[in-house]
């Protein structure tokens, strides 16, 4: 196993910038997962860490060696593809033994690989098979195989679950979770999921337009996120964000909204708010740090329940404030009906501000 | 732009034996028909002895009746070919697009006259249509529809539609089996979309699947135009282009003034002119073409 | 209620009669194509089992009443003079189109793989450029090809044609194929090459076989073309035992014209070899139409 490192990596087509100066490291033994919505260059980092395609500048450093000129062949990598790329001609056998025939191992050596990584993935019984003979599931697990069988310096996987139906999605992703945790594998992982990210990555690194937009534990991305995408695109039932504008009087500093009601803040908050650039400020808020009430409550703002969806263990609200749509959840057996007056309060101490004009997250300095 | 092509060296080199074969096939042919276009040669290829007569091989063709007669027989044989082709041929693809009993067979025998030779093509109609013991004739005779077998290709006015009814004859199955290609990609969800909206199996076809074979029916049409427009073979055997130029066609014409008659500025001077025609057919045929080439541009 | 039963009973009896008559209409248009299509191939082969008596007579016999092989035996006789010649001029063909189609895979494969995957500077131009080429009537190329052909010795040799076979099977071949790159998954190659092979051995090994389809439509296209090619034969072989099949047959029977059974068994000999390659072989042609030039 080895480290990946990216450093200032660009990749252009023509004067469309794919991938922008994109910085990172990936640690001995560590799952790094690239998320992103689609075109975000996520896919396209990952072909250039790969070697499918040139970098325009910048250098990639798998293990201790500068790989930026090296053919794919050379890098010591193995990839698992979004459509399984399985030669559809070579049975599963075939299919496991072809990385090994390339790197001219003896024949004996190869069926005792091949062998050992079918029982790993319990797929013996399929060897003979042909890829279009096997369910979804079965031909990601032979592109597994096929990756895992050949124990190289680092796993790229090209959204290797979205293929899959949610059940089965769900199962993979345990399962490539272990098999990362007992081979101690370097996974560099792709994904329009954020979900998958969170759950199965020990760090994600968030990409829009080409740009990283922060690298840190999901655990952290979850609760600091660096700017209003990243707030925005992590987490489910996403992050409200309601634009407000700050105002100070008496020492006091509240965020106003156009429509008239205005809301208090703790002494840390108002620090932050102010060193906004301007006085746009937008109030980030989770569904879960939003508490519902039927009737006013002090601090709490007026809003009108907007559509009600139940889900079973929690009730999903989403209310309009200020023009923006807001996440609120609640206990099933809180009753609210669409367009019926609520009153929403807001936790202090986890609530997000960012600053309207730069899109970043305020902190107190 | 050099230092692009530069990073790209490799990829020409599996381009390259295709170019090449083109460039002596295809350029060096062009620039030696237009540089030939403005020169008298004498018989027999001596191109030492040729003369330098600017553009009088072009008004000699302008200017000269059977210029205009040859070209609306090329109209007429290439226009009438087409059209009947590829209707034929869409119409053969709808009826064998359903599965019956023997339709692999039917399709089979639909296709051969493609696949034969137009040479054979070529005699065999000629002894079908022969003035004395074809067949059509005799069985025109025998229902006593005319009183002695016709001279189908031996008369002025008959000869380009009986060369037109062989020509259809070889090329209907290519249009058929393109139209039958196309017809496997209509969806079939959007039919029985079309079907639960109510409409009817005319209606189907003409806001359905018609539109949807736009596209190859496009293609399908221009390459029978040009290979068409470009015909010999079967008014050359057939017919030699009589009688009294009643069947020459802008080919044969050109081959009979170039090998025949050795006039070969004024058949440079014609190609020229070909050249020109099937360069304005050409930008239409790579439009449609490049409208089958969406790719997008990858690694 | 029973209304509505009974306007929807009419209204499928009304529909059922509509796709009948839809029905009925293809299947009398098909008679009458089968009819058109093979009555004149019928005919060939009545004609060529005729004594050449027997062919001249008016009305013509509908069905020979001495059926006789005797036009086969004297083409396919290698002693009597005729039966050499046509042997000759079909081995001919058979050399010069086997010779086209092998050369024409080996230059349009790796053209079409480029065209398909690569994008290098006049991409777009010179795949144009190779299609023009089918827009362009063999009559306009006679004359500076058989110039070009004298000047490096190739007039009266089957070098001269291959060569120029080779130029207009190419077009066809190369979009056909590029059609069948375009639809195999560049996943399928990145696997290979990340999988320890080179670009070429991720060809040759993994693309190559998914692509045989193609490669044999591009064949059969190429060898029915060659086989059937007049024009440049016609043009640059004078010598008599250089002659393909289709100028060979003309010579001959320009010669002594009436023997039409003759001349009716020799096209059937001449149409045997294309027509079973092709039905042999039309799936893989039909499919290669289907990926390589409708589906996109």
């Amino acid at each position: 196993m080895a480290h990946v490192v990216l450093k200032d990596l660009v990749k252009t087509y023509g004067s469309f910038k794919a991938v922008n100066e994109v910085s990172l490291t990936v640690n001995d033994g560590e799952f790094v997962a690239l998320v992103g919505p689609s075109g975000c260059g996520k896919t396209t980092t990952l072909n250039l860490i790969a070697g499918l395609i040139p970098i325009t500048s910048g250098d990639i450093v798998i293990g201790d060696q500068v790989v930026n000129d090296l053919d794919p062949k050379d890098r010591d990598i193995a990839m698992v593809f979004q459509n399984y790329a399985l030669y559809p001609q070579k049975s599963v056998y075939m299919n496991l033994a072809f990385p090994l025939q390339m790197r001219r191992l003896p024949k004996a050596e190869i069926d005792k690989k091949v062998r050992e990584a079918a029982r790993v993935l319990d797929m013996t019984q399929l060897l003979e098979r042909k890829p279009r003979e096997l369910s979804g599931g079965q031909q990601q697990r032979v592109a597994l195989g096929r990756a895992l069988v050949r124990d190289p310096a680092v796993f790229l996987m090209d959204e290797p679950l979205s293929n899959l139906d949610a059940k089965l999605r769900v199962q993979m992703r345990s399962e490539i979770k272990r098999f990362h945790q007992d081979l101690k594998a370097t996974i560099v992982y792709v994904t329009h999921d954020q979900l998958e990210a969170v759950t199965m990555a020990d760090r994600m690194a968030v990409m829009n337009g080409g740009y990283l937009q922060q690298y840190d534990s999901p655990a952290q991305v979850f609760a600091h996120p660096a700017n209003m995408f990243v707030a925005s695109f992590v987490g489910s039932p996403a992050m409200s964000l309601i634009p407000l504008e700050a105002s100070t009087a008496n020492g006091d500093t509240v965020l106003k909204s156009a429509e008239g009601w205005s809301l208090g803040l703790s002494q840390l908050n108002a620090r932050k708010a102010q060193r906004a650039t301007g006085r746009k400020v937008v109030l980030g808020a989770r569904h879960s740090t939003i508490k519902l009430h039927k009737s006013a409550v002090p601090g709490a703002i007026p809003a009108k329940a907007y559509t009600v969806e139940p889900t079973g263990d929690v009730t999903f609200v989403q209310a309009l404030l200020s023009g923006a749509i807001v996440n609120i959840s609640v206990s099933p057996n809180i009753a609210v009906k669409p367009d019926e007056q609520i009153w929403l309060e807001f936790d202090q101490e986890r609530m997000h501000l960012f600053d309207g004009e730069t899109e970043m997250a305020l902190e107190a300095a | 732009m050099l230092r692009k092509i530069w990073e790209h060296r490799a990829d020409y080199a599996y381009v390259l034996p295709a170019i090449a074969v083109m460039l002596v096939v295809i350029a060096y042919p062009i620039y030696y028909t237009i540089d030939l276009s403005f020169f008298n040669t004498p018989p027999g290829l001596q191109l030492r002895d040729k003369t330098f007569v600017g553009f009088n091989n072009y008004t000699t063709i302008l200017t000269s009746a059977v210029f205009w007669k040859v070209t609306w027989n090329t109209l007429i044989w290439t226009v009438g070919s087409t059209v009947i082709s590829f209707v034929l041929g869409f119409a053969a693809a709808l009826a064998l697009h359903r599965d019956f009993f023997g339709r692999g067979v039917l399709r089979a025998i639909l296709i051969i006259p493609w696949v034969i030779s137009a040479v054979a093509a070529s005699y065999i109609w000629k002894w079908i249509y022969h003035s004395d013991f074809g067949i059509i004739g005799a069985v025109l005779v025998g229902l006593g529809l005319a009183d002695r077998p016709p001279n189908f290709i031996d008369s002025v006015s008959t000869v380009l539609p009986s060369l037109i009814v062989v020509n259809i004859w070889r090329e209907f199955p290519f249009a058929m089996i393109m139209m039958m290609a196309g017809l496997q990609t209509v969806p079939d969800q959007l039919l029985r979309a079309a079907k639960v909206d109510g409409a009817n199996a005319w209606q189907r076809f003409w806001h359905v699947t018609f539109p949807h074979l736009s596209n190859v029916s496009t293609v399908t049409i221009l390459l029978l135009a040009v290979a068409n427009f470009n015909s010999f073979i079967i008014p050359w055997i057939m017919t030699g282009g009589g009688p009294s130029n009643a069947s020459h066609i802008w080919i044969t014409h050109i081959y009979e003034l170039a090998f025949g008659r050795q006039r070969w500025g004024v058949a440079s001077a014609y190609s020229v002119l070909l050249f020109i025609i099937l360069m304005t057919l050409g930008y239409f045929y790579v439009r449609a073409l490049s409208g089958n080439d969406r790719r997008d541009e990858g690694a | 209620m029973s209304t509505i039963a009974e306007t929807s009973r009419r209204g499928q009896a009304h529909r059922r009669m509509r796709i009948d008559g839809w029905r009925w209409g293809g299947r009398i248009f098909l008679v009458f194509m089968l009819l058109y299509t093979a009555l004149p191939m019928a005919w060939m082969l009545i004609t060529s089992i005729k004594s050449g008596f027997a062919a001249m007579q008016f009305p013509p016999q509908w069905w020979p009443d001495q059926p006789t092989l005797a036009s086969y035996q004297k083409l396919l006789d290698p002693q009597n003079s005729v039966g050499q010649d046509f042997l000759r001029f079909f081995w001919n063909s058979l050399y010069v189109s086997a010779a086209t189609t092998v050369l024409s895979v080996i230059v349009a494969v790796p053209a079409a793989y480029a065209f398909s995957r690569f994008t290098f500077p006049g991409r777009n131009f010179l795949f144009f450029t190779v299609l023009l080429r089918n827009m362009f009537p063999a009559v306009i190329f006679l004359v500076p090809l058989f110039i070009l052909m004298r000047a490096i010795g190739l007039v009266n040799t089957h070098g001269s044609l291959v060569l120029t076979y080779l130029t207009f099977g190419l077009p066809l071949a190369i979009w056909l194929l590029k059609g069948f790159y375009d639809n195999i998954p560049v996943q399928l190659e990145q696997a290979a090459r990340i999988d320890g092979a080179t670009r070429f051995q991720a060809f040759i090994l993994i693309v190559m076989p998914l692509s045989t389809p193609g490669i044999i439509a591009t064949a059969i296209y190429s060898f029915i073309g060659a086989w059937n090619e007049y024009i440049y034969a016609y043009t640059f072989l004078s010598k008599n035992e250089q002659l393909t099949l289709p100028v060979g047959i003309q010579r001959f029977f320009s010669e002594n014209t009436t023997d039409f059974p003759g001349l009716m068994a020799a096209s059937f000999m001449m149409s045997v070899p294309v027509v079973v390659l092709f039905l042999v072989l039309q799936r893989y042609f039909v499919r290669a139409l289907t990926e390589g030039a409708v589906k996109h």
